[in-house]
């Protein structure tokens, strides 16, 4: 009898003890509030302008949509932002429904803010007479497009 | 292309920027041949070497996929 008093004495006093260790499970820490969307960082095509010349500062400086068979072709593209981006430029000739790609160039850019960038094209027996087009793409998409005569 | 359309294969087109443009290596690439290329003139080679002394310490050696940070026309 005494055996069995001590034996329940034994047992809870180990239930309530084993009680009194059992540690709450720690809340989660809350999810830290999103950081506020960054700025739009990177480079983007502010402007764009065809013509006959350019000058020291990459500017086209005889705009024009009108050529002679013997011009060089330039398209002149203004961009802002800073960061790394390719351009690529897309010359295509247009006869009806038809089109001919002339020439495609792309160049990657690490602009550290406003820049200038050009593209050229030329042909040393001179241009057939027609419709062309430059488009302009900044990483893939398209950024701008320009028509052209050659009379 | 259909043969009514014009021949264009002999277009020569190039392009140049006022920020600095990257160009990768490519198989047969020299410094003297990026400059002619870029800068018209191949004595201009040293322009590219001084702007990427961080990865080049030979300007004879380059290889391909490098990219090297190829400074404005001045």
């Amino acid at each position: 009898m005494k055996t069995r008093i001590l034996f329940t004495l034994f047992v809870s006093a180990a239930l309530a003890l084993s009680a009194c260790g059992k540690k709450e499970e720690p809340k989660p820490a809350p999810a830290p509030a999103p950081a506020p969307a960054p700025a739009p960082a990177g480079v983007s095509v502010s402007g764009m302008t065809v013509g006959k010349a350019i000058g020291a500062d990459k500017k086209v400086t005889a705009a024009t949509e009108a050529f002679a068979k013997d011009d060089t072709l330039y398209v002149s593209v203004d961009t802002k932002g800073s960061g790394t981006a390719k351009l690529d430029a897309k010359w295509t000739y247009r006869k009806g429904d038809k089109v001919a790609v002339v020439k495609e160039d792309s160049m990657t850019i690490n602009a550290t803010g406003p820049a200038t960038n050009e593209f050229h094209v030329s042909k040393p027996d001179g241009w057939p007479a027609g419709d062309y087009e430059v488009e302009v793409m900044l990483d893939g998409k398209p950024a701008g497009s320009k028509k052209l005569t050659v009379k | 292309m259909s043969d009514d359309m014009p021949d264009f294969s002999n277009v020569k087109g190039g392009s140049s920027s006022t920020a600095t443009k990257i160009y990768v290596v490519v198989g047969g690439d020299s410094l003297s041949k990026i400059a002619k290329r870029e800068y018209g003139d191949a004595n201009e080679w040293k322009r590219i070497f001084e702007a990427n002394k961080d990865i080049l310490k030979d300007p004879d050696k380059i290889y391909p996929g490098q990219k090297l940070k190829i400074p404005p026309k001045e």
